[in-house]
């Protein structure tokens, strides 16, 4: 295996402002254990940490965190990921939120206790879940938003199911 | 001072490789493999490709090093003023830490 091609799992961002250099530095001999971990490793950090320079951020302050990060993949997959979009996918989570927690109050009340614990626990992340067509889905297939959404909410009702059998 | 030392610990498992880059971009400009030579060769250690890139990428994100034109396809970088100020702040607080921790040797 060579540099060359462990640098596949880089970002492309990154793979475009260090990936020449990169192969360079190890030339295109093959490579020992030790390198080819430090690389799969450093693969992982690139996709958590880097930022290219289009689109560094300046003010990560905070609850802003969320928002400047979809606005910045908005921003590198060629959608305008706007004001009006920020608040729906925010009244959209919130109103999802809500509704959930009222059916899993509503459930507890009417003595379906699993059912309402279960409710709650899922409501932030189905409601996030619901609110992604608004967010880093905008402008992306209707089919892939739908296949998407569902998918995301099935696995958490699954996963959310059986944690409440064990 | 305390600002500055607190900002190169803030790097994580890449302090310590980054200040190896940077103290070997101390005397001129060097691109990847010349770095990971001098290194090895000043400290006994190999940075892994992974490793020296990240590191490198967080230096130059904070602008203490930066990259000169590419020669082939090997890029130099160079310490920034930012950067040789950091650098400094670092090098005299192990110092200062190397005293102490020999004064307190010498007690024994």
């Amino acid at each position: 295996m060579t540099a060359r091609q462990l640098l596949h799992l880089y970002p492309r961002a990154w793979r475009e402002r260090y990936g020449e250099e990169f192969v360079e530095t190890i030339g295109a001999r093959p490579l020992n254990a030790q390198q080819a971990i430090d690389i799969v490793g450093g693969a992982i950090d690139a996709w958590i940490t880097f930022k290219s320079a289009t689109t560094r951020l300046r003010t990560p302050g905070g609850g802003e965190v969320m928002t400047q990060q979809w606005k910045a993949i908005c921003a590198t997959s060629g959608v305008r990921y706007t004001k009006r979009d920020a608040l729906i996918s925010a009244g959209v989570m919130i109103a999802a939120s809500f509704l959930l927690v009222a059916a899993g109050i509503y459930a507890r009340r009417t003595g379906r206790l699993e059912l309402g614990e279960a409710l709650v626990s899922v409501s932030f992340p189905i409601a996030l879940t619901v609110a992604l067509p608004f967010a880093i889905l905008k402008g992306q297939p209707k089919t892939a938003q739908v296949a998407s959404v569902v998918f995301s909410t099935l696995i958490l009702i699954i996963a959310t199911w059986i944690a409440t059998k064990i | 001072m305390k600002r500055i030392i607190d900002s190169l610990d803030d790097l994580g498992r890449f302090s310590e490789p980054a200040l190896l880059i940077m103290i070997s971009l101390a005397d001129g400009p060097k691109h990847g493999y010349a770095m990971t030579q001098d290194i090895e060769q000043v400290s006994g250690q190999k940075l892994g490709p992974g490793t020296l890139y990240g590191a490198i990428a967080r230096l130059e994100e904070r602008e203490w090093i930066e990259a000169l034109p590419a020669e082939d396809r090997r890029r130099p970088y160079k310490l920034t003023g930012a950067g040789t100020k950091v650098l400094k702040a670092r090098l005299e607080s192990l110092r200062a830490m190397a005293r102490i921790g020999n004064a307190r040797l010498a007690e024994l």
